[in-house]
């Protein structure tokens, strides 16, 4: 039953609070339970593949939908009985960053500061330190349409964050940036993350790696796994990173490294590169960094940004995130085959 | 009392704000002007043509029904197309206070495009002996006024229930011309009760009202509660959105 009219807070901690939420889309049972919590101060990643359910629990979190059953409170207002209490305590991106076109940068941030109710008399200083903030004060005067796709999540996220709210809900916030916005991007989410608590949806692994604290995957509609993003023991810990376009041949061989790549849309890539023992002995020569940087040139693709990776947390996720998805797919599957065994045995009978 | 006003002067200033910095806004009412003003100097600039405004209220009244909608069309189809609707919805404002925001800053617009209406009555007073009845004029450009609320709102509701900013107009336009029809036309073929019942909901009859000089408070209350019931009508779409 629902806590009507509570709107203090439920836990000093849990600044957001999903408990069972439902959604339907005509007979489509889109979101089916989902529960999580998330502390004060802490960094969730939701993960989860297309059509899991991602977005519609992360806009029933931001207030844009309304669950059909169940409850979310955000810093303790719950967004059905205190939906105004609610929203002013979140600061929202929501996917692709939409910005109004005909608006300069400043205007935009100013526009949701108003919008948020920040005092006018505050309001300036407010917009100017949320755009120094997102580091994009220099286009605070350039229309948003005429900016690149990078500066203007950056000024959506200005926008978001200007009225100072405690949780910050961003949903696909690197989608479509390219290596140099992406990396940008992660720094400023790990910034803001510092004071705030933050979910973050996505489905590049490697960003809600890097980080967030704890993850929680969705598949189905259903949460499948909650667990913290920890270095998995033996599964190599990246010490190089390269951004660029691969050349030709098959997988790229670098002596004493393991490499990964991943591909980010228009043509780039992402090579990481883990050592293939975990005893730390360094391999003789150039460093790893290196190895990886001249097999990449080697085979005729073009580097962009090489570096060492001092923030690494291993390469545990993308294995989490495959079995579990397959552990719920194996386990629909034998559900349907113990419905079919049952009604093939009711047939016979 | 603030914070019930602030949300509505944020997204009515964003609005108006959007009509002004885009070449549109200007060039419709430039168009409005120019087209006014030509009829004013045929109907009643000329020589021996009487010194009223008759006739530019007269195709006042058709531009106001095609650029009421035309205006409020993009209101919420623009932000549903673009995204920002999202950032509408998830922000600390009220529906009704979204709705009241949006149609405030059709009504502010409408109002800056009449007001060239103001420079027409000043001309036709410079010119015309004896001088213009002031009365008919002042109750002809808020009947202008109170129409072009009624096509904002009704503008305002099909933006919110289409992505469409071309349906939304036509649906408005159409939905005005069938309310015409039905109020003023088919009253004669019915029975006399559902005729009158009809009837009573017109709006050129009471446009016509106006044009003679006859503010009645009646019909000034009509206008404002067909205004208010779209405006509320587009809180409980938005409303709807988040639940359906």
């Amino acid at each position: 039953m629902r806590d009507i009219g509570r709107s203090g807070p439920s836990s000093v901690e849990e600044m957001i609070a999903v408990d069972k939420i439902h959604r339907w889309y005509g007979r489509t049972h889109a979101v089916r339970g989902v529960s999580l919590g998330v502390s004060r101060g802490e960094v969730l990643g939701l993960l989860g593949p297309n059509g899991a359910g991602k977005s519609s629990t992360i806009r029933m979190i931001a207030g844009v939908l309304e669950p059909h059953a169940g409850r979310v409170s955000i810093a303790g207002h719950d967004t059905m009985t205190a939906p105004i209490a609610a929203r002013r305590s979140l600061g929202y991106l929501p996917e692709s960053a939409p910005v109004y076109n005909e608006m300069s940068a400043r205007s935009f941030v100013l526009h949701r500061a108003a919008m948020a109710g920040v005092p006018r008399r505050e309001r300036r200083n407010r917009v100017d330190a949320a755009l120094e903030r997102c580091r994009v004060r220099n286009v605070s005067k350039q229309r948003t349409g005429t900016l690149s796709k990078g500066y203007r999540q950056r000024v959506a996220l200005a926008g978001a964050i200007v009225h100072g709210p405690p949780v910050l809900v961003l949903d696909e916030p690197t989608n479509g940036l390219d290596p140099t916005q992406l990396r940008e991007a992660r720094s400023l989410i790990a910034e803001l993350a510092e004071d705030r608590t933050v979910l973050i949806c996505s489905h590049v692994l490697g960003e809600v790696e890097r980080i967030c604290g704890r993850v929680v995957i969705i598949g189905g509609g259903r949460v499948l796994a909650d667990e913290p993003v920890r270095h998995q023991p033996g599964a190599g810990c990246a010490v190089a990173e390269a951004f660029g376009v691969d050349g030709e041949g098959g997988p790229l061989v670098v002596p004493g490294l393991k490499v990964s790549t991943e591909p980010l849309g228009s043509g780039w890539t992402r090579f990481t590169g883990s050592k293939v023992t975990d005893d730390g002995a360094p391999l003789p020569g150039q460093s790893a960094v290196e190895r990886l940087g001249a097999a990449i040139t080697s085979r005729g693709g073009r580097l962009r940004l090489l570096t060492d990776r001092p923030d690494a947390v291993g390469g545990s996720l993308e294995s989490l995130f495959v079995s579990v998805l397959e552990s719920a797919e194996t386990g629909a599957e034998d559900a349907e085959g113990q419905v079919g065994e049952q009604q093939a045995g009711e047939d016979s009978r | 009392m603030r914070s019930l006003v602030g949300p509505v002067v944020a997204v009515g200033a964003r609005e108006l704000g959007a009509l002004f910095r885009l070449p549109v806004g200007w060039i419709v009412i430039a168009l409005f002007a120019c087209l006014t003003g030509a009829v004013l100097s045929v109907a009643s600039l000329t020589t021996g043509s009487p010194a009223t405004m008759r006739g530019v209220f007269g195709v006042s009244t058709l531009l106001v029904i095609l650029i009421g909608p035309a205006v409020s069309m993009r209101f919420l189809s623009e932000e549903r197309r673009t995204g920002t609707l999202e950032i509408v919805l998830s922000s600390p404002a009220a529906e009704w206070q979204i709705a009241l925001g949006k149609y405030a800053a059709g009504l502010v617009f409408v109002a800056c495009m009449l007001s060239v209406m103001l420079v027409h009555a000043a001309v036709l007073r410079g010119v015309s002996e004896p001088r213009p009845d002031w009365g008919p004029v002042a109750a002809g450009l808020l009947s202008m006024l109170l129409l072009g609320s009624v096509c904002v709102s009704l503008g305002l509701l099909a933006s919110a229930l289409t992505e469409s900013q071309t349906l939304a107009f036509l649906g408005t336009v159409l939905s005005l011309v069938g309310w015409v029809l039905v109020t003023n036309v088919v009253p004669n073929y019915v029975p006399a009760w559902l005729g009158d019942a009809l009837a009573s909901a017109s709006v050129s009859r009471r446009i016509d009202d106006f044009a003679r000089g006859v503010i009645d408070t009646g019909h000034v209350a009509f206008f404002v509660s067909v205004s208010g019931l779209f405006v509320w009508l587009v809180s409980i779409v938005l409303g709807v959105r988040r639940w359906a």
